[in-house]
């Protein structure tokens, strides 16, 4: 009888997955693998299979390429717990090939379908699995006189399963000389990997009955298997934490600030090399662990190490921080982690560990683990998300020039910012001085003229308005004098 | 028993003899199989005369032919089995004799349709 509505999900076996899957397969359906070589396919199904003995299902594995000794062997050296699998080797054995069973006289459809056939047909009836996986699938075309014929029967073999209540994976071997077009047409759900110029995405393509997260989506396959880290959707999360106002323990900061800065929104710390932005990032932090608040940095540039002894050598107690819980200082090497992967991770910090501050240090760091691929976007989606869930981001972008010409960021972020605070070099008569001012603020006044910025062993020190300056952008001042005014 | 109408198979391909024997005794059929044509030619001088001849060209050299004039003046039906189709070779098989020329690889349900006709016109 058909059931209308899906009263459960079964699981892939892999977290991330499930979740682009909407809770994973529609049980009784059949699923399609596809990818080419290398590209996780066997792997996803012994996750399949493995979780789905591990809840005390039946589940049957169909080789019909790689031996099934080799399978086994490999998936155990993983970790996988293949208990409660069983294997069905319909892969070619070396007698084949040692003595002469070649033959022409008819096509392999006539000869050697009728076998496999049986032996699939003895195999079901015996185990009668719930889970069915068959690697792969593309073998059964060399068993099919033509096209029309290979469709039938795989048609028909799906149906079967289908009919014996089996969940079905298959996964097809696609190139440019074989499409699987005509298997993607006849299976419920498509589910794609891909491996370009080293970087594992995974994507769902189709899928009957239910909705699923679009597009492509990191996927990371080593000796444990895949991770799948679904590509953020800021929609997709919400949490009301908004408005209220962060201060950043300076008086004048936040004066210049009309008070601090809110949740849910971005600032952008903007200035040249070593003016102070990450600190001044770590001062709002600092402040925010008094209240006891969490908040992460992650630093795409330098060692931890490094960031907590700077931060000790002007008064911000970054050890007791992390020692306590309040602080999370994160080195990420860029070319280590796909924007995926980065974004589950700042996912799990926000979500699992609950941090209200997310410092990036810096925005060029962050490029270069998008390799390529479009900063914007990935930056949007990123802190798009972090607002929704209440989150104050800082990122840090450093600018190229010293003095002279004002610039924000390199990059074309700055729509992002709902604040942006700036710090600069001045030349006053000779001297070297900071400057700190408020470009933009979203949710509040700001003070307009720039103070002066100061990092003492004390912390940051900042002064007066400069109101006696002029030309103070250009980076080399000039006095304004009594008789001007 | 009644044993059924008893087909000559030629073909220098053991593995091809014993999937053609397979298949065609299961349709009752008896079947004799030679892998050469001295083993075949051997089998025409014998007390048995086949009802039909399958003759695999593969791998046979000009004398394949000789072998076929054989068949022709015992009269016993025979079809050519060629790897590729050619005209040429058509043209020849039937001028020596064969009731036709097929193709390789054979379609099963054809074959036996075509057998079965053969042997019924005898």
């Amino acid at each position: 009888m058909m059931k209308t509505n899906y009263p459960s999900r079964i699981s892939t076996g892999i977290a991330g997955l499930d979740e682009i899957l909407a809770g994973g397969l529609i049980p009784n359906r059949t699923y399609l693998i596809r990818g080419g070589p290398g590209s996780g396919k066997t792997t996803l199904g012994l996750h399949f299979l493995s979780a789905g003995a591990a809840r005390g299902e039946r589940a049957l594995y169909i080789s019909l390429e790689e031996p099934v000794e080799q399978i086994k062997k490999n998936a155990e050296m993983r970790g996988f717990n293949l208990e409660g699998v069983t294997f069905l080797d319909l892969s070619p054995t070396s007698e084949f090939f040692k003595e002469t069973l070649t033959y022409d006289i008819f096509s392999p459809a006539e000869v050697e379908r009728e076998p496999i056939t049986a032996k699939i047909i003895e195999q079901v009836e015996k185990v009668k699995p719930r889970l069915v996986f068959l690697d792969p699938m593309t073998q059964f075309r060399y068993l099919s006189p033509d096209v029309f014929q290979f469709r039938r029967q795989v048609l028909s073999f799906l149906r079967y399963l289908v009919e014996r209540e089996a969940t079905v994976m298959f996964s097809s071997e696609a190139s440019a000389e074989a499409p699987d077009d005509d298997l993607q047409f006849i299976s419920d759900g498509v589910i794609s990997l891909e491996n370009k110029a080293g970087e594992r995405t995974i994507g769902v393509d189709k899928f009957r009955g239910s909705s699923f997260r679009a597009g492509r989506h990191g996927l990371k396959l080593d000796d444990k298997g895949i991770v799948v880290y679904p590509r953020l959707i800021p929609i997709a999360a919400r949490k009301e934490s908004f408005g209220k106002t962060i201060s950043s323990g300076i008086p004048e900061i936040d004066e210049l600030l009309g008070g601090g800065v809110e949740r849910g929104t971005v600032t952008i710390i903007s200035g040249p090399s070593g003016v102070g932005k990450t600190t001044l990032g770590l001062q709002f932090m600092k402040e925010a662990a008094g209240r006891g608040e969490r908040s992460v940095v992650y630093s795409f540039e330098e060692e931890v190490e490094i960031m907590i002894r700077r931060a000790e050598a002007i008064n911000i107690p970054a050890r007791i921080m992390i020692e306590k819980g309040t602080l999370t200082l994160k080195k990420v090497e860029p070319l280590q982690y796909t924007p995926d992967e980065f974004a589950y991770l700042v996912r799990q910090d926000v979500e699992e560990k609950g941090t209200q501050i997310v410092m990036i240090d810096s925005v060029a760091g962050f490029r270069l683990s998008v390799r390529g691929e479009d900063v914007q976007s990935r930056l949007h989606a990123l802190c798009k998300y972090l607002q929704n869930m209440g989150v104050a981001v800082f990122l840090i972008t450093e600018t190229s020039t010293i003095v002279g010409d004002f610039s924000i960021t390199d990059l074309n972020i700055s729509y992002l910012a709902d604040n942006i605070i700036f710090l600069r070099y001045l030349e006053i008569q000779g001297e070297m001085q900071k400057a700190i001012g408020v470009l933009k603020k979203r949710l509040s006044n700001f003070e307009k003229t720039l103070r002066q910025y100061d990092i003492t062993r004390y912390g940051i020190k900042v002064g007066r308005p400069l109101t006696e300056l002029r030309g103070i952008l250009t980076g080399a001042p000039e006095w304004i004098e009594e008789k001007d005014l | 028993m009644k044993s059924g109408p008893l087909i000559l198979l030629v073909n220098s391909n053991p593995r091809n003899i014993e999937l053609l024997e397979q298949f065609l005794k299961k349709a009752g059929y008896e079947i004799s199989g030679t892998t050469t044509l001295e083993e075949a030619s051997q089998f025409l001088e014998g007390a048995k005369t086949p009802d039909l001849a399958l003759v695999d060209i593969t791998g046979f050299d000009q004398h394949i032919w000789t072998f076929c004039d054989a068949l022709h003046s015992r009269e016993v039906p025979f079809l050519l089995i060629s790897p590729r189709y050619s005209s040429a070779l058509q043209q020849e098989s039937i001028a020596r004799g064969a009731r036709g020329m097929l193709v390789k690889p054979l379609a099963t349900r054809e074959l036996l349709a075509l057998i079965k006709t053969m042997i019924n016109q005898e």
